[in-house]
């Protein structure tokens, strides 16, 4: 524990540009106890649940799904905690913790004004027992950066309108800031609100609208080429396909404005969407040799989520020139920045 | 399934082995190596990946009913100039001297089918606002803007659209802005608030898709000729399919506080034909940046 928003940002608030510089570890064995849940959760997985078909025979996830439920579990596993998941006693107290932090980053960040009180958002009390979003590494913490990664970070701003500038212009701020994206796979994770992904499906594509920002992937499954290798995209070139019951989704071809955790071009995901009796299991694969000494695994468990509201993101985008003009004022005034 | 499994591994003899395993808690990493081969962003696969393969179907033939309803799948564009001026327009020059010939606005024919004289039956106030707003174009048109374009402007911009159709709601994308809509196929409900892209309750009517828009803000246009609605507009759409590849799209404005009376828009939308076309990434924020807070940058 560092301060209320260094937690915030473990939790995913600003997944999409900002990026906690993970710090040099050594990778730890699984504990014993921890490989006991595991193969819980793996046999759970098997159980007799009848995953629903579409009319022309694909599994069927459609619906509206969200990541609410995994609010305020850390990204990153916290130091001290070996366990993957917490009972009994030791879980009300995680719970409480984690509330009360998550007041003190809301209050932090917003005020008590605008944004409302702490417990309007949707990210306020929930249950998850998880102790981090990774899944694999065992220990629950992003992979060291590589050599070159960090020095590609030392270059970057990745914490916009969080970080002390300079805000010069539009380039300075986050990605998120600017209501341009979340970026993938940062809009799968919880932030305070609209962490709905509404899954469609037709013969042959999947669609998942995020809520957030509001963008929709239209997920090609019929065995398609990726887009040329030169067509680089924020959200990147997406392609899908069954297997057995659970939907894949590989993509890459992301631009060099993309900012995952310090991974770029070269990043390449692999997303598993599996329907089970209460949600939909989520997993996705981070994979960028040239930003991760090795690959790494987060996993969510989406439940049924209320309704997609329009995000009016970039329509409503106020604070860009609040800030830059808030910029240029302290400039005049003969004070640097804020 | 199997059919088409089985068909996929024929389809796909040749094409590059794929391996697919995701393990995360046995810790092993999922391989690259789709059909394309690995491309130079492609990280190289461990010499531990697991040889499975992956059945991949091929492209099904895309079947003319769905659930009982005429098949909308597609990504669908419109020709035509109406995303210039609804109305019947001369060509003419814009201010964009710069740009010469490329500059310039195509001359169309009206899209307005009711009333019969092709123009839109504006209120005086409506009609004088309609003039200022193209008195002020392009900074005045949302659409310089990089904001959400609303319906039915979005159906007739100069970027294609796909409908996500299965058995439940259907999907609208749009390339342009990454805006989409939802359209609610049951459990219809009143607008929950105003919005760019309104509210979408759509039943099928024999075979064609009628949909019923509103909830809209009043910020939207219906073209870059200042064309403009207030927040009681409600919209009756209606897409029929003629034909494999055109969807006949009608609209019908209703908006007391702007117009006379209501007014009708029909065109085709033609099926983009290229083989493996897929909506490409519009994300137009950055480029309307300059134009929104180019006069707050440091100089």
């Amino acid at each position: 524990m560092r301060t209320p928003l260094t937690g915030a940002l473990a939790a995913g608030l600003l997944v999409s540009g900002a990026v906690c510089v993970p710090s040099l570890r050594a990778q730890s064995p699984a504990p014993p106890a921890l490989r006991n849940v595991v193969s819980r959760n793996k046999a759970k997985s098997l159980s007799t649940y009848i995953v629903p078909r579409t009319p022309w025979g694909d599994p069927d996830l459609q619906g509206i799904w969200s990541s609410d439920d995994e609010a305020g579990v850390p990204f990153e596993r916290p130091t001290g905690q070996t366990r993957a998941k917490v009972d009994g006693a030791e879980l009300e107290v995680l719970l409480e913790e984690r509330e009360h932090q998550r007041v003190d980053t809301t209050a932090a960040l917003f005020g008590l004004t605008g944004g409302g009180p702490p417990h309007w958002y949707e990210n306020s009390g929930h249950k998850s027992a998880r102790t981090s979003l990774v899944v694999d590494p065992v220990d629950g913490r992003v992979p060291a950066l590589t050599r070159e990664a960090e020095t590609r970070q030392g270059r970057r701003n990745p914490m916009g309108s969080f970080g002390a500038g300079p805000f010069e212009g539009p380039d300075d701020f986050s990605l998120y800031d600017r209501c341009i994206t979340r970026g993938l796979p940062a809009v799968m994770f919880p932030t305070i609100y609209n962490n709905n992904t509404l899954i469609v499906q037709a013969p042959g594509f999947v669609a998942l609208t995020h809520e957030m920002i509001h963008e929709t992937r239209v997920v090609p499954l019929d065995g398609r080429p990726f887009v040329a290798n030169r067509m680089r995209g924020y959200l990147g070139d997406s392609r899908g396909w069954w297997e057995g019951d659970t939907l894949v989704i590989e993509t890459r071809n992301f631009s060099d404005k993309t900012n995952y955790r310090g991974a770029g071009t070269h990043l390449r995901l692999v997303e598993r969407f599996r329907r089970n009796y209460r949600g939909v299991r989520y997993e996705v694969t981070i994979d960028d040799v040239h930003t991760f000494v090795r690959p790494w695994t987060a996993a969510l468990n989406l439940t049924h989520g209320a309704g997609l509201f329009e995000y009016a993101c970039h329509e409503g985008n106020y604070a860009m020139r609040n800030m830059l003009s808030a910029a240029r004022a302290a400039e005049a005034g003969g004070r640097a920045g804020r | 399934m199997r059919i088409r499994f089985t068909g996929a591994i024929v389809a796909l003899a040749g094409a590059a082995v794929v391996t697919l395993a995701v393990m995360p808690i046995a810790g092993q990493a999922p391989q690259g190596g789709r059909a394309g081969g690995r491309g130079a962003g492609a990280p190289a696969a461990p010499a531990t990946a697991p040889a499975a393969q992956a059945p991949r179907p091929a492209a099904a033939a895309r079947p003319a009913r769905i659930a009982g309803h005429p098949n909308m799948n597609g990504i669908w564009q419109a020709m035509g100039t109406a995303y210039w001026n609804l109305e019947d327009h001369s060509a003419s020059a814009t201010q964009f001297w710069q740009l010469g010939a490329i500059g310039a606005i195509p001359a169309g024919q009206s899209v307005i089918v009711d009333p019969a004289n092709g123009v839109i039956p504006y209120t005086p106030a409506a009609l004088k606002q309609r003039d200022m707003n193209r008195a002020g174009w392009p900074k005045s048109d949302p659409e310089a803007k990089c904001y959400m374009a609303g319906i039915p402007r979005s159906n007739y911009m100069p970027y294609p659209f796909q409908i996500v159709q299965g058995q439940k709601d259907i999907l609208f994308v749009y390339e342009y802005a990454s805006s989409n809509r939802i359209v609610h196929m049951s459990n219809h409900t009143e607008a929950p608030v105003d919005s760019w892209m309104g509210w979408s309750n759509g039943k099928w009517d024999g075979d064609t898709l009628a949909i019923t828009v509103n909830g809209f803000n009043d910020s939207t246009w219906f073209d870059r000729s200042g064309n403009h609605h207030s927040e009681s507009l409600t919209v009756e759409e209606r897409y029929t399919m003629q034909g494999d590849n055109v969807l006949i799209y009608e609209a019908t404005m209703t908006d007391p506080k702007t117009f006379t009376r209501p007014w009708k828009i029909r065109m085709p939308l033609y099926r983009r034909l290229e083989p493996n076309v897929q909506l490409l990434e519009f994300k137009c924020v950055e480029f309307s940046e300059e134009l929104l807070y180019g006069d707050l940058k440091k100089k």
